[in-house]
């Protein structure tokens, strides 16, 4: 399951050991317990001292994209890692992050505290692609800080959900700052548990969040997605879920807190199930009912655009 | 014989649509059926592909002597048996070309159509895109035999002369049969159907060689003087 260029990654760890660090001119890519040593300014943004993750900072400008893997290959490993990324002012990101289980029954446990800070008129690309085993505990909880003016386009996406997923993700926005979030997940015979929050707290920043969740083989997903604004600011929720089979669950709570006048809050939300019509027209083009269910589970998570975005 | 129904039956919701319909269509053999709206013709086409809504309750289908009538569609698919949709349903967020390539049983030659392949399927075409976008289809499937299901409507003349132009090059001229469904009978402009089948409240009522006379009946008179027509089949 790991990608072939994971040998090129800039920062690639292995149960709890780190595989390989590749520093490019103008960024530092340290382990975490070494950069709360080396940069006592970056102690502030850890939540406790970290034993193991990874900790970046660009201060100039990379043109290639930026790439982290973080990969169990060992039977009941607990990895409690905390992340830091730290973009420069008006500098330009593109970050690729995967964490994952080599094989589907590796029973582990990932426990990730991320922070991301852009500082103003910066922006980054973000796709975090998790991928993982059917007895592993996982539990994300990043928190994204975006200055004035600056910019993030993130995606996280599930491929295969854990026994149990708890992803916590908040996003503060400052004057003018931007945010377009997409969050997918694909559960099958999984516990997820999600929860993000947008704050819109300077005027003028905008931000969009969009769900699009599917359960299959008797999961149980719960999502709850906010947007506060505190400013003059624009939100949009839009929660999608696709119920494959009868035994599942999918509970979309959408919140909107206006704080402010002047905000403009949206959201939309609905969960739906395949239509028997597009099932029937795929099988008649020759595919077996599972490959008809995937390929339309496929296109509403969107896999088929980002899968043309990444070869653009 | 490469397909023969026999006296078909079929329910949609407990209501009967088809009530006995006998057809046999042969290898490179083009047939029509007319009919008017609510016949039963797009029901036809459905049952034969296999779509579960349509219950066969009487009669059966052979398909290269073997009996399909209770088989899933991909199987009556992967025999050579395809259906060109009246009204396909969107797909969102797969592309069209990831759907041929998911489908296609070898190489063909996209002739039309190629401004489709990077949308979405079905998604926002207009009714003439449609048309391509299941010929395009048909075209990646292979078939032996292919049911068109009202391909000429909604479409203006060049575009139906188009369509018309490549069923006849890339289907018709390599041995594929063909059974155009339409109410109106503008393709048969076109393509010459050795037999004419009209289809009237769930039965065929009449079967013809000479496509030009009922269309000119059903032009003058209506599907109603079908009924009362002499050369009346059921």
């Amino acid at each position: 399951m790991v990608t072939k260029s994971v040998k090129n990654a800039n920062y690639w760890q292995v149960d709890h050991k780190i595989k390989n660090i590749f520093e490019v001119k103008g960024v530092t890519v340290l382990p975490s317990p070494e950069a709360w040593n080396k940069f006592k300014w970056a102690r502030k943004w850890f939540a406790k001292q970290p034993n193991e993750g990874y900790f970046i900072w660009v201060k100039k400008q990379i043109d290639l994209p930026f790439f982290t893997c973080v990969s169990i290959f060992s039977k009941n490993i607990r990895q409690d890692l905390q992340n830091l990324l730290i973009i420069e002012k008006n500098l330009k990101v593109n970050l690729k992050g995967v964490c994952n289980s080599q094989k589907r029954d590796l029973n582990c446990g990932h426990k990730a505290r991320g922070k991301i800070i852009l500082k103003e008129g910066s922006s980054l690309k973000y796709e975090h692609i998790h991928s993982w085993g059917e007895k592993d505990i996982i539990q994300p909880s990043y928190e994204f800080l975006l200055e004035k003016n600056s910019e993030l386009d993130y995606t996280y996406k599930n491929l295969f959900a854990p026994k149990k997923l708890k992803i916590k993700t908040d996003f503060d926005l400052l004057a003018g700052a931007a945010a377009n979030i997409k969050i997918i997940a694909d559960c099958r015979q999984s516990q997820t548990e999600i929860k993000d929050t947008l704050r819109l707290n300077g005027e003028g920043s905008s931000g969009q969040i969009q769900l699009r969740l599917v359960g299959r083989k008797n999961s149980r997903i719960e999502a709850k997605s906010s947007i506060v604004a505190s400013s003059a600011g624009k939100g949009h929720l839009d929660c999608q879920g696709l119920l494959i089979d009868k035994d599942s669950i999918i509970s979309l709570d959408p919140k909107l807190v206006c704080k402010n006048k002047l905000a403009q809050l949206t959201h939309e939300a609905s969960i739906g199930k395949i239509s028997e019509e597009e099932l029937n027209y795929l099988r008649m083009r020759g595919l077996a009912e599972s490959e008809a269910i995937d390929l339309i589970v496929n296109g509403f998570l969107g896999r088929d655009r980002d899968e043309q975005n990444s070869t653009t | 014989m490469l397909l023969e129904v026999k006296n078909l039956k079929v329910k949609r919701n407990d209501k009967e649509i088809l009530r006995g319909i006998d057809l046999k269509i042969k290898e490179g053999e083009t047939q029509v059926l007319l009919g008017p709206n609510g016949s039963g013709k797009s029901c036809f086409a459905q049952t034969i592909l296999g779509n579960p809504k349509y219950k066969v309750t009487q009669g059966k289908i052979l398909f290269g002597r073997k009996d399909i009538t209770r088989f899933a569609p991909e199987k009556r698919v992967k025999l050579g048996l395809a259906l060109g949709w009246q009204n396909p349903p969107q797909i969102k967020g797969v592309k069209f070309s990831k759907l041929l390539e998911k489908i296609s049983r070898g190489e063909f030659k996209i002739p039309d159509g190629e401004n489709l392949l990077e949308r979405e399927v079905n998604v926002d075409f207009s009714g003439g895109e449609k048309k391509i976008s299941e010929l395009l289809q048909i075209l990646a499937l292979r078939p032996k035999l292919v049911i068109f299901d009202e391909i000429d409507s909604g479409l203006d003349l060049k575009r139906l002369e188009s369509v018309a132009k490549i069923i006849k090059k890339e289907l018709i001229q390599k041995g594929v049969s063909v059974l155009l469904i339409t109410h109106s009978g503008e393709i048969l402009r076109f393509l010459k159907p050795r037999l004419t089948n009209v289809m009237v409240g769930g039965k065929i009522i009449c079967k013809e060689k000479n496509y030009r006379k009922v269309l000119k009946v059903i032009k003058k008179y209506g599907y109603e003087k079908c009924k009362k027509c002499k050369l009346l089949a059921g």
